[in-house]
């Protein structure tokens, strides 16, 4: 834990009024250094909270746009131009991860320290161990079938099988986003009241969704990929 | 301080303009001789003499292995990355070129950038002729889908022809910037920009809002190695099979000839845009007297050959829309950029492919220059009222272990983007971390672009106990920059990056120090210069209409006065008395002024008549 560099910016570098949370001083109007740990919420003046109304947060971008960017910049100091550059781009990335919901609830489990990917990627969640197990051997027929094993019919058969085994998990996929959801609004419930041990409970639900997520989505475009090779 | 322009430096041309507050409205500036464009050819003469433009494009044909075109194809690239153009265009690269190209001129050898930098000062001259004041600051475009490397050169060339360059600005954005300027447009644009050597295709979304007019970028693609000169190849391809293998090796023998009979393929490509036919006919080099080659092009042949070339452009055009998440038919507007896009061919296929038709009132060889100059004029003036959100084109990643690319910064990325991670060692007492930079989608670092490597100090100590955060941050002219701070200490470390092609510090110092040498050339010495130049163009001029069929309207007291022009101007050209030179220069328009007007008479006749086939 870096301890040279103080956590939160005190004053002004160009007035020494007391700095605010805001991105400019409130006294000099000076763009501020952003201080370390800034997350993308607090950023964009928004609750840490998974429900973001998306025209409110693409009008905050643009406001934000007019003020931070390098193009304001061009004929201040040399420290106003590198200041404006590191909250420009901090702007870019937050917009940018804030926009898509998934990404968003990887971001917020990520600064509460509860992201935790699946032990082994290759572990399959246990109610869809039996679809799995025979997927996995009908994509081994496939690669065999590559060999000259089967003939056409065969292999048409065993590529509809496998095209609908994938429409199938990707269905899962929409039941899982339904499931992120609900998650979410039980975290955002938790935020205002400050219930912590309901909010830990929340996160550790949403990751595991996440998991499960990310396995199907690697499920899917491996029987693409191959569906895709003849 | 002097004034700030807005540059497009092209692979083909060459613009520079200005935002001029009488009109509101920004404006190409012209050249000596009036035109805006400026041929993005450089010649060395033999007395050392720098040419550009279209005095170079002259030598192209007298003195081929002393001048160049399309250098913008080496820009930020290897001798490995160059092989294909080596087939197809005539650069005499040093074998030796490791990780920054050179190119031999006569006897000397250049660098790309310092040949684009001989560009860029002939621009700076002439705006700086225009405005009668210095000008030091300039935007100056790029392709959409250049990488790291080739912003990089082109930044450098801009330094070393002592320009501080702002901002680059991508040339697609740059285009919608002017158009958007010119017609209040809004909502969802797509630009198609179809230049020399590269292709662009971005798609934009226009707002308003309280404070002004915001340009985003939502997705770019394009491909770096396709423009105009790929179909300018097909046709000199196509020739080559109509001589046959013979003949061609003999017009390969003379670079000279190759160079008139792509200009004379260049000519025919252009009347097509407007003509049903057209033909080419040359004399040919060659040992029993030469031979005369003739060919008639009909457009439908010449876009036969275009097709696939036309095609090549839908792939990044799908996936820039796939990548905004958004269908063709969502475009509201759809905006051609680029002298290719004046191809009928070109412009019914990108009808098709959106349902609209797309723009064109704009001159598409102006359009970008225009648009930097636009720029140009936000960053100079402080009034702000557009603002430009633009993306990185390729994805910004890493080498790991085992050759895998770890993804830092994600394509269409909106700029300034930045990305951390945190380094440790591997060994104890290691005191160097090396980090290999690369861009692009692959999997494998070796299969993408290789940027940069920097190397990471460390102080000694067990494997795994150093934390090197390092910051890697794309600017807003797309270029990257690293900062690295070792978090035990806290400090900051200053990254030394090696761009895997280009120029380093040292040599862009080494190069300003020489460059000395070509800069600006006393005034006297520059009217003698454009002096001679002009005398040129009139005896090329001259000679042309004396041995065509105007000439033989001339009866023989009118002829030999013409001819005694002709050898006085030489006669003052060899002399440095630019004074003395403009004199002959009005002497021998008097003398030509009747054949200059049978060779007006001649061209409206052929034109009236249509065109027609030679016999050989």
């Amino acid at each position: 834990m870096s301890t040279t560099e103080t956590d939160a910016t005190v004053t002004c570098w160009n007035c020494g009024a007391p700095a605010g949370e805001g991105h400019f001083c409130g006294k000099c109007g000076s763009i501020q250094k952003l201080p370390r740990g800034t997350d993308y919420f607090r950023f964009m003046g928004l609750p840490r909270k998974l429900w973001i109304d998306m025209g409110e947060l693409e009008t905050r971008f643009h406001q934000l746009s007019w003020k931070l960017h390098p193009d304001n910049f061009v004929k201040a100091t040399t420290g106003e131009r590198e200041l404006s550059l590191e909250r420009a781009s901090q702007l870019n990335d937050a917009y940018r991860v804030l926009r898509d919901p998934v990404a968003r609830v990887e971001y917020l489990l990520a600064i509460e320290g509860m992201r935790k990917e699946g032990t082994t990627k290759q572990q399959a969640p246990p109610e869809l161990l039996e679809e799995v197990f025979e997927l996995n051997e009908s994509l081994d027929e496939l690669r065999s079938a590559r060999g000259g094993h089967q003939n056409g019919a065969e292999t048409a058969a065993l590529r509809k099988r496998l095209e609908e085994a994938a429409k199938g998990f990707e269905e899962r996929l929409t039941d899982v986003d339904a499931q992120l959801m609900g998650a979410a609004k039980e975290w955002d419930a938790t935020v205002d009241p400050g219930d912590a041990a309901a909010g830990r409970a929340a996160l550790g639900k949403m990751n595991e969704i996440l998991n499960r997520r990310s396995y199907i989505r690697n499920l899917v475009r491996g029987v693409t990929e191959e569906l895709a090779q003849e | 301080m002097g004034r700030t322009v807005g540059i497009d430096l092209g692979t083909t041309n060459s613009l520079v303009a200005w935002w001029n507050p009488a009109t509101g409205r920004p404006e190409c500036i012209p050249g000596p001789r009036g035109a805006t464009l400026c041929p993005s050819v450089v010649s060395l003469d033999a007395d050392g003499t720098i040419v550009v433009g279209e005095p170079a494009r002259r030598r192209l044909l007298t003195q081929p292995e002393r001048t160049i075109y399309s250098v913008k194809r080496l820009m930020g690239r290897g001798i490995a990355d160059v092989q294909e153009e080596l087939k197809l265009f005539p650069f005499r690269v040093d074998p030796d070129s490791e990780h920054v190209i050179r190119v031999r001129l006569g006897e000397r050898v250049f660098t790309p950038p310092e040949i684009s930098a001989f560009i860029l000062r002939e621009l700076k001259s002439w705006a700086e002729k225009f405005f009668g004041e210095a000008v030091d600051r300039a935007v100056i475009t790029v392709p959409a889908y250049f990488n790291d490397a080739q912003r990089q050169a082109t930044r450098d060339a801009g330094r070393l022809a002592g320009l501080e360059v702002l901002r680059l600005v991508n040339e697609p954005t740059a285009a919608a910037l002017a158009y958007g300027l010119h017609k209040k447009q809004r909502g969802l644009v797509a630009v198609y920009d179809l230049g020399g050597g590269t292709f662009d295709i971005s798609v934009l979304k226009l707002i308003s809002t309280g404070e002004g007019d915001i340009y985003q970028v939502l997705s770019t693609n394009g491909d770096t190695h396709l423009g105009g000169d790929d179909i300018d190849n097909a046709m000199l391809a196509a020739a080559r099979g109509d001589l046959g293998a013979q003949r061609a090796a003999t017009l390969d023998a003379h670079p000279e000839a190759v160079q008139e009979l792509r200009k004379a393929l260049v000519a025919a490509k252009h009347a097509l845009s407007t003509d049903e036919k057209t033909a080419v006919r040359l004399a040919l080099p060659g040992a029993a007297g030469g031979a005369n080659y003739a060919r008639g092009w009909t457009r439908v042949e010449l876009e036969r050959l275009l097709a696939p070339i036309v095609e090549r452009t839908m792939g990044p055009v799908r996936q820039a829309l796939a990548d905004a998440h958004q269908k063709p038919q969502a475009m509201e507007e759809v905006v051609m950029v680029g002298g290719a896009t004046r191809t009928p061919l070109v412009r019914r296929r990108v009808e098709e492919y959106f349902g609209r038709v797309p723009h064109t009132e704009l001159n598409p060889d102006e359009v970008v220059a225009l648009g930097a100059a636009v720029q140009a004029d936000i960053l100079e003036s402080g009034v702000k009222n557009m603002l430009l959100l633009d993306v990185t084109p390729l994805s910004l990643g890493m080498e790991t272990m085992g050759g895998v690319v770890a993804q830092i910064i994600p394509r269409n990325s909106t700029i300034p983007a930045s990305a951390q991670d945190t380094f440790t060692t591997g060994v104890d007492n290691q005191t160097g971390i090396i980090v290999h930079v690369v861009q692009g989608e692959r999997e494998l670092a070796s299969d993408c672009r290789s940027l940069a490597r920097f190397t990471l100090r460390v102080p000694p100590m067990p494997a795994g106990m150093a934390r090197i955060e390092v910051k890697f941050l794309i600017d807003a002219s797309g270029i990257l920059q690293v900062q690295a701070r070792d978090l035990r200490s806290g400090e900051m470390q200053s990254v030394e990056v090696q761009p895997s092609y280009g120029l380093n510090d040292s040599e862009i110092e080494r190069m300003l120090e020489e460059s000395i040498e070509y800069a600006e050339q006393d005034f006297a010495t520059r009217q003698v210069i454009e002096a001679r130049n002009e005398a040129e163009s009139i005896l090329a001029a001259t000679e042309k209409g004396m041995t065509g069929e105007a000439g033989r309207t001339l009866d023989a007291a009118e002829r030999a006065k013409i001819e005694a022009g002709v050898a006085a101007l030489r006669v003052a050209m060899g002399g440095e008395d630019y004074k003395l030179i403009r004199a002959r220069i009005d002497e021998l328009n008097q003398a030509t002024a009747n054949l200059a007007e049978a060779m007006m008479n001649q061209v409206l006749h052929a034109t009236v008549e249509g065109k027609k086939l030679s016999e050989v």
